[in-house]
């Protein structure tokens, strides 16, 4: 019994090491590529080198590029942080006729296939005069995560106590007052966690940036395209830099939201 | 005690409405977030279908009232057989995504100390929202004719496999998208289950097993649903993995809406795929939703 109990734990844990290995195996896969000599990554491996990413940094494309994703990347995350925060209050707040709609107006986006969503933003900014620039790819990726924002931060007012804000309106602070000097501040941890997040969700969304962008390119527009051609061995030096980019940015979100496997971590 | 914490909400909730009465406040923080997402996210996806009925003239598009685009899509072969295949991959996807996410959810939930736990989380929130194209990419290194595991298997067995191109190689690209989303639901589904539950029906002489089919996947059966059809509406949309698992052979819907708007005109008909794969999706939604509510009644 003890002994079949045994087997069955190893083989829950060798399971899960081998799904944990499935999912990291690509990511590995780039980063000890892009080091390598060898044109094209295969075993055996050719010997350390740095050449990809010198010659990734010599490349003025994928300078540009990257230079346009920090721009899109930033832009996108503060203003979606703002916006989720004023959906996220407003679905905690207020009752009104509508809300449902509203919040999945906010909420909906990120579930529709980017393909379809990059088609329809087309043709519709296209129709605005919005096309093919960086302005049109930062208004569809707010588009996209403000969702992420919104929620958040709404999960962190989960844990705001209702009474805070009626007694700040009582000691006479208005309400404009009450959130930005109460509700605000509690809310801190939640919103750098939304900024950075917002920022990982655009710095990493390559579809609606290639329909909307045009020839203004970002980074992942860049490697879609290197990816199209011929074998590149630029393209596993440029991933490791977006991989650290990306990790960082989500690592960073996650701290601050302190969102743990048992739900949220008890104070 | 409770009537009281009742009493002080109620009257906070009130205090909210008069407190705030004049709508100053929820116009300046609603109306800018509600404008951007009905002109940047709603207004795109109503033109999507108000162009589905125009026709193309001379390479321009123009406003009509045609069904003839609709016939045109709904009734051509390669449409038919696009969507039987996308439909099937996805399906296949969801079920072994639930396959492996399932188990691999219940052992970091109940096998793992805290700390593990914490860290296998972490691990599956990363890759959410990290280069899935560059990871498809590195796939295509692993899996390619010349690749590391031919490269292996020529060393040690003198035997080369062909892993890319097929349902295979598919299958492995879109778990790399589905997996961490499915395994995260599941794991905060496991976690999120009463306790005492569990402990009751041990005390009553349930083997772990049976724990596990009459009372774990009872109560997480909706985000079991959840788990699947996200996997699906993934698979369903994705356009990397098909154009770089299998070349784009047999193509799927999303490869057929970018071909159609890279060759120029026929936005109208790239519309007709795009709004029939919106409805399929949530037709697949409802339905899961239905089913799962079906279920609760029948229990």
């Amino acid at each position: 019994m003890t002994a079949l109990r045994r087997a069955s734990r190893l083989a829950q844990y060798g399971f899960l090491a081998g799904v944990f290995l499935f999912i990291a195996t690509p990511m590995l896969v780039i980063v000890v590529f892009s080091f390598d000599a060898n044109r094209f990554p295969t075993i055996p491996w050719g010997g350390f080198s740095l050449d990809w990413h010198i010659a990734v940094l010599q490349d003025q494309m994928v300078l540009d590029a990257f230079l346009h994703s920090l721009m899109v990347a930033g832009s996108t995350a503060a203003i979606a942080t703002v916006l989720g925060f004023a959906a996220a209050y407003i679905d905690y707040r207020y009752l009104f006729r509508g809300k449902t709609l509203f919040i999945l107006a906010v909420a909906i986006p990120p579930a529709v296939p980017a393909s379809i969503m990059g088609m329809a933003m087309l043709a519709f900014l296209s129709r605005l005069g919005l096309f093919g620039s960086l302005t049109a790819i930062v208004v569809c990726h707010v588009a996209i995560s403000t969702s992420f924002a919104m929620a958040i931060i709404r999960l962190k007012l989960n844990d705001f106590s209702r009474d805070l804000e009626p007694a700040a309106w009582n000691l006479g602070a208005s309400p404009l007052a009450t959130l930005l000097t109460v509700v605000l501040p509690f809310c801190r941890p939640a919103l750098i966690a939304a900024f950075f997040l917002s920022a990982a969700v655009s710095f990493d969304e390559f579809l609606i940036a290639w329909f909307v962008g045009g020839t203004m390119e970002t980074l992942p527009v860049r490697i879609l395209n290197l990816l199209q051609g011929q074998v590149n061995p630029k393209i596993n030096a440029i991933g490791t830099i977006v991989l650290l980019i990306s990790v960082t940015l989500v690592l960073i979100a996650q701290h601050f939201t302190g969102l743990r496997a048992g739900g949220k971590r008890k104070a | 005690m409770t009537l009281v914490e009742r009493m002080r909400s109620g009257l906070g909730r009130r205090g909210a409405r008069t407190a705030a009465s004049p709508a100053v406040l929820p116009a300046m923080l609603g109306v800018p977030v509600g404008l951007w997402q009905a002109v940047f996210f709603a207004a795109p996806l109503g033109f999507l279908v108000v162009v589905t009925f125009w026709t193309v003239k001379s390479f321009r598009l123009e406003p009509d009232f045609s069904l003839a685009n609709w016939e045109r899509i709904l009734l051509s072969g390669p449409f038919q057989r696009a969507l039987l295949y996308t439909f099937e991959i996805s399906l296949l996807s969801a079920v072994l995504t639930l396959l492996v996410a399932l188990p691999a959810a219940y052992t970091i939930a109940f096998r793992l100390p805290r700390w593990l736990r914490d860290l296998a989380v972490t691990l599956l929130i990363v890759p959410v929202f990290s280069s899935y194209m560059l990871r498809i990419y590195a796939w295509q290194i692993v899996l390619s004719p010349g690749g590391i595991i031919n490269s292996v298997l020529r060393f040690l067995l003198d035997l080369e496999l062909n892993l890319l191109g097929g349902q295979i190689s598919l299958q492995v690209g879109l778990l790399t998208l589905t997996l961490p989303v499915a395994i995260l639901i599941l794991v905060m589904a496991f976690s999120g289950i009463d306790r005492t539950l569990i402990e009751a029906a041990e005390n009553l002489g349930c083997r772990r097993v049976r724990v596990i089919w009459h009372v774990m996947l009872p109560s997480i059966r909706r985000a079991i649903a959840l788990a699947g059809s996200t996997a699906f509406l993934l698979a369903f949309g994705d356009y990397i993995s098909p154009l770089f698992m299998t070349g784009s052979k047999p193509p799927t819907l999303s490869i057929l809406i970018v071909d159609t708007v890279k060759s120029g005109s026929q936005w109208p008909r790239a519309s007709v795929v795009g709004v029939s794969m919106l409805v399929i999706l949530a037709l697949v939604f409802l339905a899961v939703a239905w089913a799962g509510r079906a279920g609760k009644g029948g229990k």
